[in-house]
């Protein structure tokens, strides 16, 4: 059997003031598993966010993950590729347009929209979203840090 | 029999996950103790409304965070399995919290806690200025005020601008602006 040794070189996956506009980020895929949606942290206080019973009772195809996952996600794939710059002077816009429901597969993905320069460096502005694996947007938000500034 | 052996096709306790009938009791019954007279966000809440908690961001609360949403990244691990708690390490010295993990629990500032949970509000939107690193132990002020309520194509909404402080040394870590869609 071959073992996979294919691996990303982590580092690489950074923005730096040379990133151009229209760099893609490479995202982030999970699945809403209705026990972690459910757990005490996340959803647990309110059913709509375990129990299909309840959900289907106010109207709902099925238990629908809370906003903030997706937000989690994203903000999971911009470490990745900002690393400490985005835990400071930083700001995410998210605007949750769609229902997660529970078993569906979540990619993230984002793109370099604008940079401009700022002090010794640039402050970058990115397009972000959060998508099921059928193309169906869920999240949509922009991103903005300082690079090297 | 289990519930989802059963022939009619609306939702079923089990549904999405395997259950045993002590299971799904259990379930059923923490349900039923959730129920209690509540009224809308809308109604709730009045423009200029303050409310305002201290959370102790422990290593092991982030870990319940992060482990949901399984982001594993080193720098959020104040806590490891046999060891317990431990410094850590980031790029800003020790364990830090992940960017956006206080603002998930200002919900848990703006609704008020001590009155039954409006029923029907969906989180729609934030706007989060991420100041500076949250080291993971630090205790910080979440202070939520009501700026404005609105309607947009039949929709009501409640936005919120969000505070949060150190508690100690008043650092401002992040603001916020954040939307609740009420019935």
């Amino acid at each position: 059997m071959a073992i996979d040794n294919s691996f990303i070189d982590l580092e690489s996956l950074r923005i730096t003031t040379d990133t151009p506009v229209g760099f893609e980020l490479t995202g982030v895929k999970k699945k809403a598993l209705i026990q972690l949606m459910g757990s005490r942290l996340w959803g647990r206080f309110n059913p709509n966010h375990w129990d299909p019973v309840y959900a289907a009772e106010t109207g709902l195809d099925a238990p629908i993950q809370t906003g903030e996952m997706s937000t989690a996600y994203i903000a999971e794939m911009c470490v990745n590729h900002i690393g400490a710059a985005f835990f400071r002077n930083a700001r995410m816009e998210c605007k949750y347009i769609a229902s997660i429901l529970a078993n569906e597969v979540i990619v993230t993905g984002g793109v370099v929209s604008n940079k401009t320069p700022k002090g010794n460096g640039m402050r970058f502005t990115l397009d972000v979203w959060a998508d099921n694996v059928d193309g169906e947007r869920k999240t949509v938000g922009t991103v903005e840090v300082d690079i090297d500034v | 029999m289990s519930d989802s052996a059963t022939n009619d096709r609306s939702p079923k306790t089990d549904d999405l996950r395997p259950m045993t009938e002590v299971q799904m009791a259990q379930e059923r019954a923490f349900i039923k103790s959730l129920e209690e007279e509540c009224q809308t966000y809308w109604d709730m809440v009045e423009v200029g409304d303050e409310l305002s908690r201290v959370l102790d961001l422990t290593p092991e609360l982030v870990i319940l965070y992060a482990d949901a949403v399984e982001d594993f990244n080193p720098w959020f691990e104040g806590w490891k399995m046999n060891t317990w708690r431990i410094e850590g390490t980031s790029p800003f010295g020790g364990a830090i919290v992940p960017p956006l993990l206080v603002s998930h629990f200002v919900l848990s500032v703006q609704f008020d806690h001590t009155k039954p949970f409006a029923i029907g509000s969906i989180h729609t939107y934030h706007n989060t200025e991420l100041i500076e690193p949250i080291p993971v132990g630090t205790q910080v002020r979440i202070t939520t005020k009501a700026i404005d309520k609105y309607e947009k194509r039949g929709r009501r909404y409640v936005r919120h601008e969000v505070l949060v402080t150190d508690e100690n040394n008043g650092t401002l870590y992040i603001r916020e602006v954040r939307d609740i869609l009420s019935l």
